[in-house]
C-alpha cells in the first residue's frame, strides 16, 4: 500500500501538444481515485506513465514517496487491469492469475493458496481450468481483476475495465470492483470516460481535458461546485444547461437577460460570486433538476415552449426552447441542437406535452455562474 | 419449357439437404477436376511407370523387379541418409528467422532496411543463390578471404571439394535461402500479437526472456508449425537447383538427395521406371511429414 504523487507530470508525443500537461495529483493510501474525461484527454496516458509503460517527459512521479520516473514496470509493484483484459490466451485462468506470483518465485503451494483466495473473492472457483477463450466477458473481467488482486500490489491501475461489458453487467461489476477495492484498501487509479462510473465509484474524481487537470474533488462536490464550465457540462446526465446571457445590475438588484426575458437573481449571489459589471456576458449553468415549472403566482419566470419530451419511466426530460437567446461560449463545445434548448428533469407524473408553453423558474439556490470567456466559475472561495 | 415442367416436380421431391449436397458437389467439380488432372493422374502414371522399363520412348512391363532392385541400391540409401542429415538444418532455418523477426519486431533502429535485406534472398532465384554460394565456399572464394582477413593466412577451406564437408556447405546455403521466407512469416505472426499482452506481462514482473517464452512463443506456435512444414518440404523437394549449381550431387554421392537422385536416375541413366519409383518414395516421405504436422496443428485448434 502506498500513496501516489504526480508532480507536474507531462507527456509529449513527437511534436504535438502535450498529451498530459503538468499533471499534479495526489492519491492517498487506500483511496479510489477516478480519472475521467472525454477521449483524448490524457487520462490513459497518465495511467500508463504510472504503470511505467510510457516514459515521463518531465515532472516527478512518486509511489510510496519514492521517485519512480525511471523504474521499470516490474519493479513498481503495481497491478493493472486493461480495457481488453489482456489475458494470456495460452494459459488457464489459474495460470493467468498466478503468473505474477510464479515470476516472483512464490512456492507452488503458496501460489495455489493465493489463487484460490482470489478466485473465491471473485467467484471464479469453477473456472480455474478454463482458457480465457472459453469465458464470457464478465468472467474474463473477473480474471483480469484476479490477476491484479492476487499480488497484493501497492496500487491498482484500471484502464476502462468495464467498457467492454453490457450495461447490466457493468452496473454489477461497478459495485464489485468498488467492494473489492474497499476490502483490500489499496490505492487505486481508475480511468474511465463514463461520468456515472466516476460518480459512483470514486472517493475522489479528477476531471481531465486536453491533458490538463480541471478539478479534483469528491463526486458530490464536483457536481455541486464545478470549477469551470467544462466540468459542469461533463458531470451529470443529462448535462447542466449552460446559457449565455447578459448581466444587468442596479443599486439593489442584479438581473440576467435571456434574450428579451429578464430574471432577477437573489441578492446573495452578489456576495458569493464575483459577477461581472452590468452589460457583460456570463454563462449561467442550471442543472435539469433545478429547472422548475412555476405556478401562477411566481415571479421571475421564463416563458418557454416544450419542444421534445423524453419519458424515461422514473422521470421525464423536457426540452424547452426559450425565446431569442444566444447561447454557448468558446469554452463549452456543444452541438447546436442541444444549445438551443433548456432541458428540465420532471417527475414521471408531470402532464406536459409537446407544444405547451410553460413558465419555468430556476431554482434560486442552485444557479452556477461562469466567466463567458475563460469558462471559470465566478464563485468565490 | 417441357423440360422444366417435367423436372420441376422431381426437384421438389429431393430434400433440401440433398439438394444442398448436390449444389456443393457441382461447385466443387472444377476444383476436383483440376486436382485429379494435375495431381491424381501424374501420380497414377508414376505408379504405372515404376512397374515398367521405360527409357523415355518405349516402356515394357517388368512387374515388381524395379521395386525389389531399388531397395538394394546403395545410392538410394545414401540419398535417404543425406536427406536425413539435412534435417539438422531445420532447427537453424527456423531458429535464426525467429531471432531476426523478434529483433525486427522490437523496431530496432533501421528495422525497415534490415527487413528488406533479410527478405532479399527470397526474391532471388535459387540458381543465382547457388552460384553465389559456390563462389563463397570455393577454394579462392569469399570464405577463405574472410579467414585470411582475420589473420589465419595459412588456413584454407574447400568445403564443396570434400565428401565430408560438401553436405554441410549445402545445408548452410539452404538455411540462408530459407531465412527470408520464415522471417516474414514470423513477423506476420508477431504483428498479430496483442501488444497489451506484453504490457500486462511486464507489469506482472516478467523480463524479456520470460515474455518471449510465456507470451510470444506460444502465440507463434502455429506460425512455427507452418514454417516447419514449408521448410521440410522445401528441403525435400526444392533443393535441386542449389545442388545442381553447387555440387552436381558430388563429390561422389555426398550431396545427392532423393530429389537429385531422381533426376540422375531418370535423365542421366535413362531409367525412368526407377526414377518414378524414387519419386513415389519421396512423395510418401513428404506426405508423412505434412500429415503428421497437420495432425499436430489440428490437435491444438
Amino acid at each position: 500500500m502506498a500513496e501516489i504523487d504526480f508532480e507536474g507530470v507531462t507527456k509529449v508525443f513527437g511534436a504535438g501538444p502535450p498529451a498530459v500537461d503538468g499533471l499534479t495529483l495526489h492519491v492517498n493510501e487506500g483511496e479510489f481515485m477516478v480519472l475521467v474525461g472525454p477521449s483524448g484527454c490524457g487520462k490513459t496516458t497518465a495511467l500508463r506513465m504510472l504503470a511505467g509503460l510510457e516514459e515521463i517527459s518531465s515532472g516527478t512521479l512518486r509511489i510510496g514517496g519514492v521517485v519512480v520516473n525511471n523504474t521499470l514496470p516490474k519493479d513498481r509493484d503495481v497491478a493493472m487491469v486493461f480495457q481488453n483484459y489482456a489475458l494470456y490466451p495460452n494459459m488457464s485462468v489459474e495460470k493467468n492469475i498466478g503468473f505474477a506470483l510464479k515470476i516472483r518465485g512464490d512456492s507452488k503451494s503458496e501460489i495455489k493458496r493465493k489463487v484460490d483466495e482470489a478466485a473465491a473473492i471473485l467467484h471464479l472457483e469453477d473456472y480455474l481450468e478454463r482458457r480465457p477463450k472459453a469465458l464470457s466477458g464478465g468472467q474474463r473481467q473477473r480474471v483480469a481483476m484476479g490477476r491484479a488482486i492476487v499480488r497484493s500490489p501497492r496500487a491498482f491501475l484500471m484502464d476502462e475495465p468495464l467498457s467492454n461489458l453490457d450495461a447490466k453487467l457493468r452496473v454489477e461489476m461497478r459495485l464489485e470492483i468498488a467492494r473489492i477495492q474497499r476490502l483490500l484498501g489499496v490505492a487505486t487509479v481508475y480511468v474511465t470516460h463514463d461520468q456515472v462510473e466516476a460518480m459512483t465509484m470514486g472517493d475522489r474524481v479528477a476531471v481531465m481535458r486536453d491533458g490538463k487537470l480541471q478539478q479534483v474533488d469528491t463526486p458530490q462536490d464536483l457536481y455541486d461546485r464545478p470549477a469551470n464550465e467544462f466540468v459542469a457540462g461533463f458531470m451529470g446526465s443529462p448535462p447542466m444547461n449552460l446559457i449565455r446571457c447578459r448581466v444587468r445590475s442596479g443599486e439593489d438588484r442584479v438581473e440576467v437577460v435571456f434574450g428579451d426575458q429578464v430574471v432577477e437573481l437573489p441578492w446573495h449571489y452578489t456576495s458569493s460570486h464575483t459577477l461581472p459589471p452590468s452589460g457583460v456576458d456570463v454563462v449561467v449553468g442550471v442543472r435539469p433538476e433545478d429547472v422548475l415549472v412555476a405556478d401562477a403566482s411566481s415571479t421571475n419566470t421564463i416563458k418557454a415552449r416544450v419542444e421534445r419530451r423524453e419519458a424515461l419511466g422514473s422521470e421525464i426530460l423536457v426540452h424547452l426552447s426559450h425565446l431569442d437567446v444566444t447561447v454557448g461560449t468558446e469554452v463549452a463545445t456543444r452541438d447546436d441542437a442541444r444549445v438551443s434548448t433548456l432541458v428540465a428533469k420532471m417527475g414521471p407524473r408531470s402532464s406536459v406535452s409537446v407544444g405547451d408553453v410553460l413558465s419555468v423558474q430556476i431554482s434560486p439556490e442552485h444557479a452556477h455562474f461562469f466567466d463567458a470567456v475563460t469558462g471559470a466559475t465566478l464563485r468565490e472561495n | 419449357m417441357s423440360v422444366m415442367t417435367t423436372n420441376a416436380p422431381r426437384a421438389r421431391r429431393l430434400t433440401l439437404r440433398r439438394r444442398r449436397q448436390l449444389a456443393g458437389f457441382a461447385f466443387a467439380l472444377p476444383a476436383i477436376a483440376l486436382v485429379v488432372g494435375f495431381i491424381g493422374v501424374p501420380i497414377g502414371q508414376a505408379v504405372y511407370y515404376s512397374f515398367t522399363q521405360w527409357d523415355g520412348l518405349t516402356s515394357t512391363w517388368i512387374g515388381w523387379s524395379t521395386w525389389s532392385q531399388a531397395f538394394h541400391n546403395t545410392d538410394l540409401w545414401t540419398a535417404l541418409e543425406n536427406n536425413a542429415k539435412l534435417l539438422i538444418t531445420v532447427p537453424f532455418a527456423l531458429g535464426l528467422p525467429l531471432l531476426i523477426a523478434v529483433l525486427l519486431h522490437q523496431r530496432v533502429a533501421g528495422w525497415r532496411i534490415f527487413r528488406s535485406i533479410y527478405f532479399l534472398p527470397t526474391a532471388i532465384s535459387w540458381v543465382v543463390l547457388g552460384l553465389v554460394a559456390e563462389r563463397f565456399f570455393a577454394y579462392q572464394g569469399t570464405l577463405n578471404s574472410i579467414i585470411h582477413f582475420f589473420g589465419f593466412a595459412h588456413t584454407n577451406t574447400n568445403m564443396l571439394g570434400y565428401e565430408s564437408t560438401a553436405l554441410t556447405a549445402l545445408g548452410i546455403t539452404f538455411i540462408f535461402t530459407m531465412i527470408g521466407t520464415n522471417t516474414i512469416l514470423f513477423l506476420t505472426g508477431l504483428a498479430t500479437l496483442d501488444p497489451t499482452l506484453e504490457e500486462a506481462a511486464r507489469i506482472d514482473g516478467a523480463g524479456r526472456w520470460r515474455i518471449f517464452r510465456s507470451i510470444t512463443l506460444p502465440h507463434l506456435s502455429r506460425f512455427i508449425q507452418l514454417a516447419f512444414v514449408v521448410t521440410v518440404i522445401a528441403l525435400f523437394s526444392a533443393l535441386f537447383s542449389l545442388i545442381f549449381v553447387m555440387t552436381g550431387g558430388g563429390p561422389g554421392y555426398s550431396t545427392t538427395t532423393m530429389e537429385f537422385l531422381i533426376y540422375q536416375t531418370g535423365f542421366n541413366q535413362g531409367d525412368f521406371g526407377t526414377a518414378a519409383l524414387y519419386g513415389l518414395i519421396l512423395f510418401v516421405l513428404t506426405a508423412i511429414v505434412g500429415i503428421v504436422q497437420l495432425r499436430l496443428i489440428g490437435s491444438n485448434e
